[in-house]
């Protein structure tokens, strides 16, 4: 829970993906407040509401105590109340560096989409590459092998770890590779046997992507499907080196989006601060006998017309508890 | 913030379809008005062809390079294969061309350029009545499609793709071999050996020789199908035009190192039909001069082609024809200006000093060989980070053309490139020339915006 204090403020960071909704609280310190990953289908509105009510009551924080809000994720554009939009891309990146300083490469694999993402020594993307547009290697691919498999998504995983033989399923698509399952399944193969060899695939899909972007080390892996031990397994030993992964993966887009809103938010601080100022002498310009506005006759101490920026920078200043001199 | 997150108060949340950003995009680009003069142009062209059986003229099929001055000195009517293709494309009416293809066997993973003239050829040669194809709307389509006359024979010329050549022949075979075919053949330029280089190295000045002792063997060629001899004065003429239009044409694309730019690579890409296989006259001349003045008066009323200029950004790939005026609105709806390309910048007569009008076929034989796919990686780094330097560009734009694998192959190592020598961020983005199915928002999208994220950041830390 949060203690709230006149000095303190909090940012949110919402992902919204394909398959869960995720929402991270973070306060003015940079310190995660709270998280919530909520399981509810297809870029679901209802879902990223559960999600920021969870968050928020978590933190014990109501909504206007969330002085900015960032949201991310393939539903970002449904996400209410967002300030702004980042990609999956950067705000992973930004999260998985907060979450583990220093490294230099996040495998993200999601319910949709897989990227390799190079991070340099700030936290801040490099190079990426995205897979195309098919779900192969994605959350999806684990979601049709388990079903042609007939088992539930974690003893996929804990079926691949047994597996010996490598069947060598091919890697290019999901429908394909339900297909190939259900034919060899048809032809006696060993579930195990099938679900590593699925995973190897995978893992070969991944690989790809990262030499798109090369390979370096530290790695991180974030998203779903990092909660898979099989294909970190599998991809650990692809690339030979090994890939650590978050203590709760799925968080790291919305913690990223939050980070980013609580930089934007210093910034905006001081910017608000200037762009007051600024209004302030436009005030006194007006008095000393400057060109009024044909608008509303110079009224610019109650312009309707003030730079909508400015009013929700003031209002963040409210909401932050700060007031800038003289208001 | 205030966000109101109660079951009952839906309408705070503001969770409307409204509320997506799509759906409110207003249409930031500003393209050139001169390039409808173009269009207008190759509409008649392609009226002019459609009737060319009718006035008693001999017609040519060809594909790859701009062997068209030729043709039109030897009095021919010609047809460009991927250029019909990308008309049919543009104007969204390449379905039942490529229906035809893939009826009479051809696999949509073929080039998409391909794939489309060879279903014209198939339309062409069955005539539209025999299509009965069901679907509503289909026959106006077919009307388009089916209506390139028969060839009285093929020149192919391709350089850097062996699926152009495989393309004629199996024209050719459509056709039941009834007609004569000839092919140029255009090395690729290696750029390996020690002294090469752009334009440069014993390897450039050896093989434009060859593929001139070629063209001439083709101007035979077109004497013996044509029973007259070949006018090599005309082919000055031509020559001529096609010099002075390049002239303007770079001399107008220079314009656009400004910044903000005043036109931008989608104006280019709308200019590729004239310098690319329209008649080479004076009207040729007369566009480009049009375009230059109309981009100089930009210049001079600070008009910029991209409200609110923010990134500049290099288009690597063939144009996505399906989708020109879409990717206009699209990249400009982010605040980006594409300024250049490899297709439109590196291609089409693009270096004009190299026409001597005293010896036409030697010029047209090296432009034939500096066509964009058809150079090694060295060759293809220099130019992609000379035009990154003279356009200040901030981030490339690669179109994975799904289809045409030989403007794909090197994209990978140019992002490469282009970020180790300049720092510059790229993307990737599925796509195709002719064939809208591979084509996806979402993950030209995501890319972009990525990228031009990573391009705000880089410029935060500077």
């Amino acid at each position: 829970m949060a203690e709230s204090n006149a000095a303190e403020w909090f940012v949110m960071g919402v992902d919204l993906g394909s398959t869960t909704a995720k929402a991270v609280i973070v306060n003015s310190a940079g310190d995660m407040v709270s998280s919530r990953v909520v399981q509810m289908g297809a870029v679901s509105r209802e879902g990223v509401r559960v999600a920021m009510e969870a968050v928020l009551a978590e933190a014990q924080l109501r909504p206007e105590d969330i002085v900015r809000t960032i949201s991310t994720g393939y539903g970002r554009r449904l996400v209410p109340g967002a300030d702004k939009m980042f990609t999956e891309i950067t705000c992973h990146a930004r999260g998985a560096a907060a979450l583990s300083p220093g490294v230099r490469l996040v495998i993200d694999i999601g319910g949709q989409d897989s990227k390799a993402i190079a991070v340099d020594d700030e936290g801040l993307v490099d190079r990426f590459a995205l897979n195309d547009r098919c779900a192969s290697g994605t959350g999806r691919f684990f979601d049709v092998l388990s079903r042609a498999l007939e088992v539930d998504l974690p003893e996929v995983a804990q079926l691949a770890l047994d597996g010996s033989t490598d069947l060598e399923v091919s890697s290019m698509c999901a429908t394909f590779a339900e297909t190939e399952v259900i034919s060899l399944l048809a032809q006696g193969a060993d579930k195990a046997d099938i679900s590593a060899s699925v995973h190897r695939a995978v893992a070969g899909r991944t690989l790809g992507l990262i030499a798109q972007v090369g390979k370096a080390s530290p790695v991180v892996m974030t998203g779903g499907v990092a909660k898979n031990p099989a294909l970190i397994k599998f991809l650990s030993e692809a690339l030979r080196q090994p890939i650590e992964v978050l203590d709760d993966p799925q968080i790291a887009g919305a913690l990223g989006a939050a980070l980013i809103a609580r930089d934007e938010h210093l910034g905006t601080l001081s910017k608000a601060i200037a762009d007051v100022d600024t209004e302030r002498q436009l005030v006194a310009a007006q008095s000393a006998g400057a060109p009024h506005c044909a608008d509303c006759d110079g009224h610019l101490d109650t312009h309707e017309h003030r730079p909508v920026s400015v009013i929700l920078q003031l209002n963040h200043l409210v909401g932050a508890g700060l007031r800038p001199e003289g208001q | 913030m205030t966000l109101d997150l109660s079951l009952s108060t839906k309408q705070s949340l503001d969770l409307s379809p409204t509320r997506t950003r799509t759906l409110e995009v207003v249409d930031k680009s500003n393209r050139l008005k001169s390039t409808s003069l173009g269009g207008k142009m190759v509409a008649e062209y392609w009226d002019n062809i459609f009737t060319a059986k009718e006035r008693g003229k001999h017609v040519v099929w060809y594909n790859g390079t701009a062997l068209n001055p030729i043709f039109q000195a030897a009095g021919l009517e010609w047809c460009h294969g991927e250029a019909f293709s990308a008309r049919l494309a543009a104007m969204h009416l390449e379905g039942p061309a490529q229906q035809a293809g893939e009826e009479y066997g051809y696999i949509a993973e073929l080039c998409s350029y391909a794939r489309t003239h060879l279903g014209c050829a198939v339309m062409t040669q069955k005539g539209i009545t025999e299509k009965q194809s069901g679907i509503v709307g289909m026959v106006d389509q077919d009307q388009l499609a089916s209506k390139l006359p028969s060839p009285d024979f093929f020149v192919n010329a391709y350089a850097g793709c062996s699926t152009g050549q495989q393309w004629d022949a199996m024209t050719y075979r459509v056709f039941g071999k009834d007609f004569p075919i000839f092919n140029v053949s255009l090395p690729m330029i290696w750029g390996n050996k020690k002294d090469s280089g752009y334009l440069r190295g014993t390897e450039w000045e050896k093989t434009p020789l060859y593929v001139e002792e070629q063209l001439k063997k083709l101007i035979e060629f077109i004497e013996y199908q044509t029973k007259k001899p070949f006018d090599w004065d005309a082919l000055s003429e031509n020559m001529s035009y096609i010099k002075r239009a390049s002239e303007l044409r770079l001399e107008a694309m220079a314009l656009c190192a400004a910044a903000p730019t005043p036109a931008t690579y989608w104006d280019w890409v709308a200019s590729i039909a004239p310098i690319n296989f329209l008649p080479a006259n004076q009207l040729l001349v007369d566009y480009f001069q049009a375009v230059k003045d109309e981009i100089q008066q930009r210049i001079v009323n600070n008009i910029s082609a991209v409200q609110n200029e923010r990134y500049r950004v290099y288009f690597d790939g063939i144009m996505n024809w399906n989708k020109l005026g879409f990717l206009t609105r699209k990249f400009a709806e982010f605040d980006v200006a594409v300024v250049a390309g490899r297709y439109t910048h590196d291609s089409f007569w693009q270096e004009p000093q190299l026409i001597d009008l005293d010896r036409p076929l030697l010029g047209m034989a090296q432009h034939y060989l500096i066509c964009p796919i058809n150079h090694g990686l060295k060759i293809m780094e220099e130019l992609l980070l000379k035009r990154c330097d003279e356009y200040a560009i901030d981030g490339i734009a690669f179109h994975s053309t799904r289809t045409c694998r030989a403007m794909t192959n090197p994209q990978h190592i140019l992002a490469r490139t282009a970020e180790r020598d300049r720092g510059i961020k790229s993307f990737s983005f599925e796509g195709d020339v002719a064939d809208a199915a591979f084509y996806k928002d979402e993950s030209l999208e995501s890319g972009l915006v990525a990228m031009l994220e990573s391009i705000d950041q880089q410029r935060a830390k500077v």
